[in-house]
């Protein structure tokens, strides 16, 4: 059963304008052009706290995904990498 | 064109992952891409040691780089790093007059000196890539 801790968080356009400081008109306009990504239920949008990624991270969702995976090897390449840096 | 020099940890992500935001800097943007003989001493050393395919990276250092010959690191490029053995990076950067340096260590290098001293701004990849975005 999935609990509502496990359920991925989703604001109102309102919201959206609220965070990060723009007109609700602006998020709409924004969500019709794709650069703010929602779900239409009905009448009413929900947007995912994914689409928000800049406002978390300082970047955009396939930025901060790429990096994250660049960061799952790091460590190791890091080590490797001060370890050579000596030697030469 | 924006002159970038490149860190080895990011040319080694690149050569690791091509999803990663290395990858897509090295191999999917129009900049003048920089590293030094020295950085390419150390990236064969590296992807010997991690297993790494070794033509993979003479191939993209040669179809992607340009390669900055430094003869002597200056005692003074040791006033923009934490540790000595990264300095020959900030001598490269230098040399190549770019105007970013791109890493994924970037708590090794004393940022804010560098930038205003030699006008070189250091951030990783995702940052670099969010600002073409952001100029675009």
């Amino acid at each position: 059963m999935i609990s509502n801790q496990d359920l991925p968080k989703v604001y109102t356009p309102e919201q959206v304008a609220q965070i990060l400081q723009l007109s609700k008109n602006t998020v709409y306009d924004l969500i019709s052009r794709g650069e703010i990504i929602a779900k239409k239920i009905g009448k009413v949008y929900r947007i995912p706290v994914s689409s928000l990624s800049f406002v978390f991270t300082g970047l955009d969702e396939d930025i901060y995904k790429a990096q994250q995976e660049d960061l799952k090897n790091i460590g190791k390449i890091h080590k490797v990498l001060s370890k050579v840096r000596k030697e030469l | 064109m924006k002159k970038v020099f490149i860190d080895s940890d990011v040319v080694i992500s690149s050569l690791i992952s091509n999803t990663g935001a290395a990858y897509f800097l090295l191999n999917k943007t129009d900049l003048k891409l920089f590293i030094s003989d020295k950085s390419m001493e150390e990236l064969e050393r590296v992807v010997e040691e991690l297993g790494l395919n070794k033509t993979k990276l003479k191939k993209l250092i040669k179809n992607r780089f340009r390669m900055i010959n430094i003869k002597k690191t200056t005692e003074k490029m040791n006033d923009y790093v934490v540790d000595s053995d990264d300095a020959h990076i900030v001598e490269g950067a230098k040399q190549a007059k770019a105007t970013f340096l791109l890493t994924y260590n970037t708590r090794h290098y004393k940022i804010d000196k560098i930038s205003q001293a030699l006008r070189i701004v250091v951030t990783t990849p995702a940052y670099f890539l969010q600002y073409l975005r952001s100029i675009s």
